[in-house]
């Protein structure tokens, strides 16, 4: 049960950490998935389903790029829709983790 | 887990799902896997990396029935959206099932009533001008007649939305555990 309670906390995030990795540079899923699990241990196939959800919901765009190696790489870039979206995501995630550690602090 | 493995049991999971979006997924997983190839590490490596490939399907299903059922409101797309979140386990069946059962007895049996009405305000409609069978005469019967009929199809309209709302309210709740309570394993 303990395990639990990161993982939920860590799919909460997931989008928001996506977007804002892409807000910094388009990038392929690969990418987006191995840093991800090394930076918040995500699991990575997770990333497959919501790429495809963001993508309905137009947030992101994908474009194809010939590789040197190997069959030409799927590279995903953010919307306007997409980039208005991290805006008012991260606004939320910042005034919510400011509320949560003033309660923590306060425990203290 | 080897890539083939791994990429015939996301396959044979994906049942259900558009064969054109079927095949991106599976392109998306498979190209996953020559990213990983290409970096050295062994399929078994990756598989693990990536889950569960029949949950990781159960996922993109939904996520599929969800769509389907924002673009086109039909009885057999609400069933899809409803099966697909159901199969997630995130709605309790055993807890849902026999609230279920009663909604939808109820929406049937009003369905019916609302049918009867439209038939019986035909039916008046038609006869009774000649057949005297509503006492009062032919301005009644006509009248009482479009009455049932109006009736019948107000109910009809009614049962409808209860339908779509339902759908709606399920799905909502469906999604809301999908993306916070009941995530793939990291």
């Amino acid at each position: 049960m303990a395990e639990t309670i990161p993982i939920q906390l860590k799919k909460g995030v997931l989008e928001l950490c996506v977007l804002a990795l892409l807000s910094r540079g388009d990038g392929y899923a690969y990418d987006i998935a191995s840093r991800l699990a090394k930076g918040i241990e995500m699991g990575e196939g997770t990333i497959y389903p919501l790429m495809r959800r963001l993508q309905d919901e137009g947030l992101v765009a994908t474009y194809l790029v010939e590789s040197p190696s190997g069959p030409p790489r799927k590279y995903y870039r953010l919307t306007d829709t997409g980039r208005q979206s991290l805006i008012n995501q991260k606004a939320d995630w910042t005034s919510f983790s400011r509320a949560v550690n003033a309660i923590l602090g306060e425990a203290e | 887990m080897s890539r083939s493995a791994f990429l015939a049991a996301l396959r044979a999971n994906l049942r259900g799902i558009a064969p054109k979006t079927a095949d991106e997924i599976v392109a998306d997983y498979a190209s996953h896997f020559d990213e990983g190839l290409a970096e050295g590490r062994s399929e078994q490596d990756i598989a693990a990396g990536l889950g569960d490939p029949a949950r990781l399907a159960r996922e993109l299903r939904a996520e599929a029935g969800l769509k389907r059922w924002d673009q086109e409101r039909s009885v057999s797309a609400a069933a899809a959206a409803v099966l697909a979140i159901l199969s997630l386990g995130a709605i309790d069946v055993l807890i849902l099932f026999p609230v279920l059962l009663v909604v939808l007895s109820l929406m049937f049996a009003a369905a019916c009533v609302a049918a009867a009405f439209v038939v019986a305000g035909i039916v008046i409609v038609l006869v009774s001008p000649f057949h005297g069978i509503v006492s009062g005469g032919f301005l009644l019967g006509l009248i009482g007649g479009i009455g049932f009929f109006s009736g019948g199809l107000s109910l009809g309209a009614l049962v409808s939305l209860c339908g779509i709302g339902l759908t709606n309210l399920m799905i909502r709740f469906g999604r809301f555990h999908v993306r916070l309570i009941k995530p793939v394993a990291a």
